[in-house]
C-alpha cells in the first residue's frame, strides 16, 4: 500500500493532430475498486488502454507520458508489452467469447503464455472459474461452445480467462452495461470479492456501482472538448466539489436517477 | 523467449511474402521497361507495322485497341447500370437478388477464352461478319460485366440510407429517386469499375484471337462485316511465338511496354478508389 | 418487397424501370445463349464418343478419336502446381498486411498486388516464353528436358498470375475477423503472432480457403500464358499419376487446346467442331464447380463473421 501499483505521469493521448486526453497523473494504490466516470466520449475507455498499451493496436492514437506498474516504467523500447498485457488484464464493455469452448476459451491465454505446465492446466481452468463464479454453472458442459453461454456469464467468463493468466491488475471498461441487473449484481458481486486479491480499475457509468465497489474515484470530464481529468479522491469527496467544477456537477446530475442526498446538499 | 523468436520469425517470414508479391511487379515492369524502352520513339508509334513486325510501328495495333475499348465501353456501361439497378434497387428484398450475385461470380469465372469460342461461333458463323471489330467490343464487354457490376453494386449499397429515405419522404417515385439520387451518387462507382474494366480488357487476347483482330493488314474499319482490327495483345500474341530474330524481340518488347503503360495507367488510376469502395462496402 | 413498393402508383412503368430490366435481360440472355451453344453445338460429340470423351486418353481428330483426359490432366495439374505456389506466398502477404502493418502500409500493398493483377496475360506469355522458359530449362538440365516448354514452366507462370487473386481474396477473409476478437486476445497477452495464428486464421478460414479456390478456377482457365510456355503436345497421359517426371515435359491444357489452330479448322465438321465445344464445355464446368464451392465457402465464412459482432 505504499506504493501505488500503478502511477501515471503526465499520460496523455491524442489522435493526429486532435487532442483526446490532457496529461493525465493519477496514483493507482494497490489492492480495491478505482473507479473512473466521466460522460461519454471524454476518454475514459482511451484512458484505461493506454494503461496496458491496449492503444497501439488501434489505429492513429498516440500515446505521451509514462505509466508505471510496480516501479517499472510501461512505455519505452526494450519493454515487453505482451508479458505487460498478460499481467493487467482487460475486460470490455461487449464480452468477446473466442469461437471454442468453454474450457479453451478459460485457458486461452494460459495456454499460449507458457507461464503454467500443461498438466496444471485444468486445475487452473477450474480455479479461474471458480473465482469468476461461474464453475458450478459450467463445471459439467466444460466442452461445450463458450458462445452458447448467457452474455452474463459470458462476461463472468472473459473475467475467468483474464484471471488465468495471473493478472494482478484488472482494467474493466464498464463491465456491466450490456448485462441485466441481476448479472450486474453477480459481476460487483465479483468485483467486490477480487478486490481483496487483485486490484481492479473500473470505468463505469452507474452511480450505484461506483458508490458501492469503488474505493476512490476519478472523474474525466470534457473541458474545451478534450478529455481531462479534474478531480480525484472517494465518491462523497467528489459530490461535495460539484459547485467548483461545472462538467462534475453536469454529469452527476444527468447520471444520477436517483440522486444521493448530499449531492443535493451541494 | 521462444514465443518471441516465434513471433519475430513468422513476421519475418510473411513480410518476405509481401515483398516477393512487390519485387515481382518491380521485377516485371522493370525487365518490360528496360527491354522495352528503347524501341519507343516518335516512329514506333505513328508508323505501321513491317516486315512482319521486324520493323515499322504499331499506329494501328493502339488505335484498333483503342476501337475495341470504346465498343467494349458503350456496350457494357448500359448493360452494367442496368444489371446493378435491378440487382441493387428493385430486386433489393427479393431472393433473385443472391441468384443474381451468384452469377455475377459465375461469369467473372468464366475463363475468357469461351467468349472467344462462343463468340465465334455466333458473330463470325451464324450472323457472318467475319472478324469484324464489333463482336470483339461486345465480347470484351460482356466479359467485364462483372467487374464493373461489382463495383457499382457495391458503392449504391454504401450509399448512405439517409439519402434514399429523404427521397422517399419527398414522394419520390423509385425511379425518380433511381435517376435523382443513386445514379448521381454512385456515378463515381461506374467510372471507377468501367476504368478497371477497360485495364483488363486492353490485355485480354482469348476473346478477340477468333473474333476481331489479324496480325497484320487491317487499318481502320469501315463497316461491320469482314472489318478486323489490328491489337496490341494479339500483336505481342503472335510475335512471341516467333521472336527469335533480334529486331522483332525488339519491338516486342516495345509493344508490351506500351500496352503495361495502358493497363498499369488506367488501373493505377482506378484503384484507390475502388479500394476505399469495397472496404466500405464490406468492412464498415 | 412491402405492401406499399407494391402499391399502383409506385409501379408505374418508367424509362428507368424498363430499360434496366430491359438491359439485365440482354446480359442474362448473352449468358443463358452462351451455354446453351456451348449444349448445343458439342451434342455431335457427346453422341459420338459419349462418356468416352471425358475419360479417353487419344485424341486424333483425323480418326474421329476424342478423349479429352489428357487435357483435363493437364488443365488440373497445372491449376495444382499454381496453387501450390502462390498459396503460401499469397496468404502470407496478406497476413503481413493485415495483420502487422498499418493500415496505410496495407491499402499500398494491397494496391501494389492488385496492379500486379492488372498486367496482362499476354505479358505475362512473353515473359514465360523469353525468360523463364530458358531459365527453367537450365535449372532442371539434370533431368533432360526436351525444352522449356513444360507444364512446370506453365505452372509456374500461372503462379505469379494468380498471386494477387488470393492475396486480394485472402486479405478480405482476414479483414472479416471482428477486431474486437484480435483486441481480446492481445488483451491476454497474446503476442501479434499468435492472435493471428490462433484467432484470426481459423476464423478466416473458409474465407481462406475460398480465396485459393477462386483462384484455381482462374488458373484453369487461363489461356494465353500457358497456351504460349506449355509446349502444347497431345495426347501426354503421365505413367503414373504421382509422378513427377511429365512436369518436365510438354502438355496440353484444355484452354491451350482451344486456343489454339484447331479451332480454326474444326469449324464446318460438325463432329470436330462438337469435339471442340465440348472441351469448353468440360472447362466451364470444372471452372464451375470450383467457383461455387469458393463464392459458397465465402458465404459460409461472411455469416460466421456477421453473426459474431
Ligand atoms: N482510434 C481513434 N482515432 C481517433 N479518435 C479516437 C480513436 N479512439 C477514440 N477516439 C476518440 O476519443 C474520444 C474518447 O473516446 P473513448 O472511447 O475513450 O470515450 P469514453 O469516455 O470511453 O466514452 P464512452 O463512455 O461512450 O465509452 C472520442 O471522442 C473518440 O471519438
Ligand atoms: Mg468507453
Amino acid at each position: 500500500m505504499l506504493e501505488p501499483i500503478l502511477q501515471t505521469s503526465e499520460l496523455s493521448v491524442s489522435a493526429g493532430s486532435k487532442k483526446i486526453l490532457n496529461p493525465v497523473s493519477l496514483d493507482i494504490p494497490e489492492g480495491g475498486v478505482f473507479g473512473i466516470i466521466g460522460p461519454s466520449g471524454a476518454g475514459k475507455s482511451t484512458f484505461l488502454k493506454s494503461i496496458n498499451r491496449l492503444t497501439e493496436l488501434s489505429n492513429g492514437l498516440k500515446v505521451s507520458g509514462q505509466v508505471y506498474h510496480r516501479g517499472d516504467p510501461v512505455y519505452g523500447v526494450g519493454v515487453d508489452t505482451d508479458n505487460l498485457r498478460s499481467r493487467i488484464g482487460m475486460l470490455f464493455q461487449q464480452p468477446v467469447v473466442f469461437p471454442c469452448s468453454i474450457l479453451a476459451n478459460t485457458l486461452f491465454g494460459v495456454r499460449h503464455l507458457g507461464k503454467v505446465p500443461r498438466k496444471e492446466w485444468n486445475n487452473v481452468a477450474e480455479k479461474a472459474l471458480r473465482e469468476a463464479a461461474l464453475w458450478e454453472e459450467v463445471k459439467d458442459r466444460l466442452k461445450k461452445p463458450g458462445q452458447q453461454l448467457s452474455v452474463g456469464q459470458q462476461q463472468r467468463l472473459c473475467l475467468a480467462r483474464t484471471l488465468a493468466t495471473g493478472t494482478d491488475v484488472i482494467l474493466m471498461d464498464e463491465p456491466t452495461s450490456a448485462l441485466d441487473p441481476r448479472s450486474t449484481e453477480a459481476i460487483e458481486g465479483l468485483i467486490l470479492d477480487l478486490k481483496e486479491t487483485h486490484t481492479i480499475v473500473l470505468v463505469t457509468h452507474n452511480m450505484r456501482q461506483t458508490e458501492r465497489v469503488c474505493r476512490t474515484v476519478a472523474f474525466i470530464g470534457l473541458r474545451d472538448k478534450v478529455g481531462t481529468m479534474l478531480a480525484t479522491g472517494k465518491l462523497t469527496d467528489l459530490q461535495t466539489k460539484c459547485c467548483e467544477i461545472p462538467e462534475l456537477e453536469d454529469y452527476l446530475c444527468c447520471e444520477l436517477t436517483e440522486p444521493i442526498p448530499k449531492a443535493k446538499a451541494c | 523467449m521462444k514465443r518471441k523468436l516465434i513471433h519475430h520469425l513468422f513476421r519475418a517470414l510473411t513480410g518476405l511474402c509481401a515483398l516477393a508479391s512487390c519485387a515481382i511487379l518491380a521485377g516485371i515492369v522493370a525487365s518490360i521497361v528496360m527491354r522495352g524502352w528503347s524501341a519507343l520513339n516518335w516512329d514506333f508509334f505513328t508508323q505501321q507495322i513491317a516486315l512482319v513486325g521486324a520493323s515499322g510501328g504499331i499506329f494501328y495495333n493502339v488505335i484498333g485497341t483503342l476501337i475495341l475499348l470504346a465498343t467494349a465501353f458503350v456496350v457494357c456501361t448500359p448493360l452494367a447500370l442496368g444489371f446493378s439497378i435491378v440487382h441493387s434497387v428493385y430486386l433489393r428484398d427479393s431472393h433473385w437478388r443472391g441468384k443474381l450475385t451468384l452469377l455475377l461470380y459465375l461469369l467473372n469465372g468464366v475463363p475468357s477464352i469461351l467468349f472467344g469460342i462462343v463468340g465465334m461461333v455466333i458473330f463470325v458463323q451464324v450472323l457472318g461478319w467475319g472478324k469484324s471489330w464489333l463482336a470483339g467490343g461486345i465480347l470484351l464487354g460482356l466479359m467485364i460485366l462483372p467487374t464493373v457490376s461489382v463495383t457499382l453494386i457495391e458503392r449504391i449499397g454504401s450509399l448512405p440510407i439517409k439519402y434514399t429515405e429523404a427521397a422517399i419522404g419527398l414522394g419520390l417515385r423509385k425511379s425518380q429517386i433511381i435517376r435523382s439520387v443513386i445514379l448521381p451518387q454512385s456515378i463515381g462507382g461506374l467510372i471507377t469499375g468501367l476504368m478497371l474494366g477497360l485495364a483488363r480488357a486492353a490485355g485480354e487476347t482469348a476473346p478477340i484471337m477468333f473474333t476481331a483482330t489479324i496480325f497484320a493488314g487491317a487499318s481502320i474499319p469501315g463497316g461491320i462485316k469482314e472489318s478486323p482490327v489490328l491489337s496490341l495483345p494479339y500483336h505481342i500474341f503472335i510475335l512471341a511465338q516467333d521472336s527469335y530474330d533480334p529486331a522483332v524481340k525488339a519491338k516486342l518488347w516495345g509493344s508490351a511496354l506500351v500496352l503495361i503503360i495502358l493497363v498499369l495507367g488506367l488501373s493505377l488510376v482506378a484503384l484507390p478508389a475502388r479500394l476505399k469502395i469495397h472496404e466500405e462496402a464490406n468492412h464498415a | 418487397m412491402t405492401r406499399s413498393a407494391l402499391n399502383p402508383s409506385c409501379r408505374r412503368w418508367s424509362i428507368t424501370l424498363i430499360l434496366s430490366w430491359l438491359f439485365t435481360g440482354v446480359a442474362l440472355a448473352a449468358v443463358v445463349g452462351g451455354l446453351g451453344l456451348l449444349l448445343i453445338e458439342s451434342a455431335p460429340a457427346w453422341k459420338h464418343s459419349g462418356f468416352e470423351f471425358v475419360i479417353g486418353k487419344k485424341w486424333f481428330f483425323r480418326q474421329s478419336e476424342f478423349g479429352a483426359a489428357p487435357m483435363i490432366y493437364g488443365s488440373i495439374i497445372v491449376a495444382i502446381l499454381a496453387m501450390i505456389l502462390a498459396a503460401p506466398v499469397g496468404i502470407g502477404a496478406a497476413i503481413f498486411g493485415v495483420e502487422y502493418l498499418p493500415r496505410k502500409w496495407r491499402l499500398g500493398l494491397k494496391v501494389t498486388v492488385e496492379l500486379l493483377a492488372g498486367i496482362p496475360s499476354v505479358v505475362y506469355g512473353l515473359l514465360g516464353i523469353l525468360l523463364l522458359r530458358n531459365w527453367i530449362y537450365e535449372v532442371f538440365q539434370d533431368f533432360d528436358p526436351l525444352s522449356g516448354d513444360t507444364l512446370l514452366t506453365a505452372g509456374v507462370l500461372l503462379g505469379l498470375m494468380i498471386l494477387p487473386t488470393i492475396m486480394t481474396l485472402a486479405d478480405d477473409a482476414l479483414r472479416g475477423v471482428p477486431g474486437t476478437l484480435r483486441l481480446a486476445a492481445r488483451g491476454l497477452g497474446l503476442t501479434a503472432t499468435e492472435t493471428a495464428l490462433h484467432v484470426s486464421v481459423p476464423q478466416a478460414f473458409p474465407g481462406l480457403l475460398a480465396a485459393v479456390l477462386l483462384a484455381l478456377g482462374r488458373a484453369m482457365g487461363e489461356t494465353i500464358a500457358v497456351f504460349l510456355v506449355i509446349g502444347r503436345q497431345d495426347n501426354q497421359w503421365p505413367s503414373s499419376i504421382l509422378s513427377l517426371k511429365p512436369l518436365l515435359e510438354s502438355g496440353q491444357t484444355l484452354t491451350s487446346k482451344l486456343g489454339g489452330s484447331e479451332t480454326n479448322i474444326a469449324y464446318g465438321q460438325p463432329l470436330h467442331w462438337g469435339a471442340i465445344m465440348g472441351l469448353g464445355l468440360v472447362l466451364l464446368s470444372l471452372v464451375v464447380i470450383i467457383t461455387l464451392t469458393g463464392a459458397w465457402l465465402q458465404r459460409i465464412s461472411f455469416r460466421q463473421h456477421q453473426q459474431h459482432s
